[in-house]
């Protein structure tokens, strides 16, 4: 059976049940080579599909997946003894379409590429890194490729399809010195071309190499730079302080501040459908729901939460387009760049610390609380120019306290692997922990 | 499953085109997830994911391919170009003796996921939800989150190993989240088991409640943990996580191999304190990360690691064995088909010392009691580690004082152990969801209570 046979059959069969069904079908190729120590250690070249089955029927959802189109009939069975189990009286809702905005996110050019050739980058990858002075193991080179359609249809009429690719580069670098110093880089592209692997190899090993020589830290407040990269990935714990699920549960410290300042005048935060180059960019979310811009925090003031169709209806208030990998999720959330480049942030700062890595924000970050606490790298800063490396710090803080003390944003804006698109910024204090 | 000719096909399909070593890896599952919020079930997913991988070895080189297309057109496509990207060595009308010798299960299950109604399993997440909401008015909102998978597995290669193996995991969540003036604060406790539903007749389902409730209650009232070196008690149970990470990462054949992890070449020697023994033990009768032969088909063990403080043993999938010359100990492993397996930790713990827990706050005079950890990660190429303490206390004079909030135990994991000095007789274990190379797998950690006599913890400076 195909997946048309299969919609057809769950279709006609939920009719008779008097129910409303929706299909969301999933089809993943992937392809990816892994290199340890220049050798290759994993190559892997595969694709799956799957179908998730839901069923609404008096405000009630349920859900089953499946990997085989075999017995629809089982699948329907499955989803509504789901809903038969859901006893919450918040009213779930399926979408009959709408309109959407157009957007080029498939360009096939990773496919066109031989193997050979993607091979021949990972090596140039490796071997950037390697011919360093200072470099003695290069550990792990990555190359990924993924392609990804989705179709989503229901009985309401809804019936949207999307398709996209994009590829990373992944290096790490080792630097000798009394322990080893590690460094990484990782670029991100929808073409070939924009992964780099001659500059992802030297980064690494620029990263790594500028850690040698790392001194410890004496615990304290200090100003700091928080490096694109870094502000990327500390972002995430945002993301579900925005969404209106977390703040209609008591789960967001966010709760009650719509049109309050929650942050310096500085930061504005939007989140966009579409931002060149980025790899999450989609035209509707996982409920078929348009995609569409909006500017979440205007000059440090919070203007909107995001919401998926069961929140918003809750409020009276139309989706956001933000049900997205099983939550409520910005598309792209990009903080609007500054002027400053990002030496001038460095000049800016003085005297303080370049935050350049951090680690554990699965665990060391909550997003209840909206504290953090986390291991990090970084460089001493002393007359606006980097004097050595530290280490053994953490950083810690309130995410939302930090977005009050942000006093200069670069115009470094960084497109990495996740949904944060961030240059870097200068806070005023940041708790560091060290000796 | 599949057809036993179909099987041996795809290995020949493999091995014709190229390799040495050809694999086939079979996967069923059903799996069940439950989502309750402010006391009513939300959320309820349940699917069933059947698939199969494909790998070939050449030497040390290893190409993986999976599908979810079972017909046998496709999966001898998948072989042969499995085969292609080996290349070299081709290998034609190959026999295979296999050895279907039946293994002793290990971990007997009473109720398998779908034998048991989903509505009592409802029950059993309310329990938990009351317990934890009546805990303390200052509980704003509870999330119980119920999971469960049944999951069939047949691997089969080329040297000849035919087996099968059947995992079950039941796992209850609790989130309880404590607000006071505004400032919110979350407690978290997710036990689970190698076990069907049975596992809840063996566990205190309030218990799982209070505990996040607890956690959530005692830390909204906290202040910021201090931060800089100091001696740290870390209690047992999941503050093994710090073994799991600090040690247990580094001495997986995926970074040892390599030679870039920093236990590598150092068989034999002293790299802990004297009072460190740990294993890692993959045969524990329901554990959560026990099984009766791992995802490669090798038979799982116990595997002593450290032997007081001596390094005695590193965990070995089959490409490890390529790389290393040693046998594998049972530890490949992957969260399902669409992973290619690799060298993890099961059940990993630190063995019971001498001391009562007591005993050991009452020989520390200044430190942080760390009672409940979070998750946490590591660097194995440079053994630098971090990870985050959900509920913790500060110690002074001998005495556990007042609550702190917000820390965080970073150092380097070579370090950490030369550090421990004294170990509790308390061993327990707990469990988590480890995430690596080949995906997330279920894992405990485990340890009695241990003190670590400087360790650099992030809280805030005053």
């Amino acid at each position: 059976m195909t997946f048309e046979g299969f919609k057809d059959k769950v279709f006609s069969l939920g009719k008779k049940k008097g129910v409303e069904v929706q299909l969301r079908y999933r089809e993943n190729r992937e392809f990816n080579i892994r290199l340890a120590n220049g050798e290759l250690d994993q190559y892997t070249d595969a694709s799956k599909f799957s179908v998730t089955v839901e069923v609404l029927k008096d405000g009630k959802l349920g859900r089953y997946r499946t990997e085989s189109f075999e017995d629809p009939e089982r699948c329907l069975e499955e989803a509504l003894t789901n809903l038969e189990v859901i006893d919450s009286e918040e009213k779930e809702h399926f979408y009959e379409g709408g309109v959407y905005p157009r957007m080029e996110i498939f360009f096939g050019e990773f496919e066109k590429l031989s193997v050979r050739e993607k091979m021949k980058m990972v090596e140039i990858a490796y071997r950037s890194a390697l011919e360093k002075d200072g470099i003695f193991m290069v550990p792990l080179v990555l190359y990924n490729e993924t392609t990804n359609r989705t179709v989503i249809a229901n009985t309401l009429g809804l019936n949207v399809e999307s398709k996209r690719d994009g590829g990373i580069i992944f290096v790490m670098a080792l630097a000798k010195d009394v322990n080893p110093r590690s460094g990484a880089w990782v670029e991100v592209g929808i073409s070939p071309s924009d992964l780099k692997p001659e500059e992802v190899g030297r980064k690494a090993a620029e990263e790594a190499l500028s850690y040698v020589g790392a001194r410890k830290l004496k615990s304290g407040k200090y100003p700091a730079v928080l490096r694109n990269n870094v502000l990327t990935e500390l972002f995430e714990m945002f993301f579900p302080m925005v969404s209106a699920e977390h703040v209609q549960k008591n789960m967001s410290p966010l709760k009650g501040k719509l049109g309050q300042k929650i942050a310096a005048d500085r930061v504005t935060i939007w989140d966009l459908p579409f931002y060149p180059k980025s790899l999450n960019n989609a035209p509707f979310d996982d409920e078929g729901v348009p995609t569409r811009e909006k500017r979440v925090v205007d000059r440090g003031i919070l203007t909107v939460y995001l919401h998926n169709l069961k929140t918003a209806k809750k409020e009276g208030k139309e989706p956001t387009g933000n049900a997205i990998d099983g939550r409520i999720s910005p598309v792209n959330l990009v903080l609007e760049p500054g002027e400053e480049p990002f030496e001038d942030l460095l000049k800016i700062l003085r005297r303080g610390i370049l935050i350049t890595e951090i680690e554990g924000m699965h665990a060391g970050a909550n997003s209840v609380s909206g504290e953090f606490s986390l291991f990090a790298k970084g460089l001493w800063v002393e007359d606006g120019t980097p004097a050595h490396a530290v280490e053994e710090i953490t950083i810690s803080g309130n995410f939302l306290e930090l977005l009050k003390r942000v006093v200069a944003v670069g115009k470094d804006l960084r497109i990495s692997t996740g949904r944060a698109i961030c240059p870097s910024v200068l806070v005023e204090a940041l708790d560091i922990a060290g000796e | 499953m599949l057809e036993k000719n179909l099987i041996e096909d795809v290995l020949r399909a493999v091995l014709k085109h190229g390799g040495d070593f050809s694999e086939i890896f079979f996967e069923k599952r059903y799996s069940n997830r439950m989502e309750m919020k402010d006391g009513k079930v939300e959320w309820v997913t349940s699917g069933e994911t059947t698939g199969v991988g494909i790998r070939g070895f050449l030497g040390t080189k290893s190409v993986y391919a999976y599908t979810n297309d079972l017909s046998r057109s496709n999966l001898l496509e998948v072989a042969k170009r499995v085969g292609e990207a080996l290349g070299e060595t081709k290998k034609e009308d190959l026999v295979f003796n296999f050895d279907v010798s039946k293994r002793k299960e290990k971990h007997f299950v009473l109720y398998y996921p779908k034998d048991v109604k989903k509505s009592e399993k409802v029950l059993v997440m309310r329990r938990a939800y009351d317990a934890a909401k009546n805990h303390s008015t200052l509980i704003k909102q509870v999330v119980v989150n119920y999971w469960e998978y049944d999951q069939e597995i047949l691997v089969v290669n080329s040297e000849g190993t035919w087996a099968e193996d059947r995992r079950v995991r039941t796992r209850l969540m609790v989130s309880a989240v404590a607000e006071k003036d505004g400032t919110l604060e979350s407690g978290f406790y997710g036990p689970g088991a190698g076990m069907g539903f049975e596992f809840f007749d063996r566990i205190d389902v309030e218990e799982v409640g209070r505990r996040a409730a607890r956690i959530a209650a005692r830390m909204v009232e906290a202040e910021p943990a201090p931060a800089g070196r100091m001696t740290v008690v870390i209690a047992n149970g999941f503050g093994g996580v710090i073994f799991h990470e600090a040690v247990g990462h580094a001495l997986e054949a995926t970074t040892v191999a390599k030679g870039a992890s920093v236990f590598a070449g150092k068989l034999g020697q002293k790299v802990a304190a004297e009072c460190v023994s740990a294993v890692d033990d993959a045969t524990i009768p329901n554990g959560w990360g026990s099984a009766n032969v791992d995802d490669e088909g090798t038979p799982t063990q116990r595997t002593p690691l450290i032997d007081k403080g001596v390094l005695v043993g590193y965990l070995v999938d089959k490409l490890g064995e390529r790389r290393m010359g040693m046998k594998s100990t049972g530890s490949g492993r992957r969260q399902d088909y669409t992973f290619p397996p690799t060298s993890r930790m099961s059940n990993t713990f630190i063995l019971p010392g001498d001391y009562h827990p007591e005993e050991i706050i009452s020989a520390t005079d200044y430190g942080l009691y760390a009672k409940s950890m979070g998750g946490g990660s590591v660097n194995p190429t440079t053994g630098e580690f971090n990870f985050a303490v959900q509920e913790a206390y500060l110690i002074e004079k001998g005495r556990i004082t007042k609550p702190v909030r917000g820390a965080t135990l970073i150092g380097k994991g070579y370090e950490i152990i030369q550090k421990i000095d004294m170990v509790g007789n308390d061993l327990a274990r707990e469990q988590g969801m480890c995430g690596s190379f080949s995906g997330s797998v279920p894992a405990d950690v485990g340890q009695p209570t241990i003190r670590v006599r400087e360790i650099v913890v992030g809280g805030r400076s005053r």
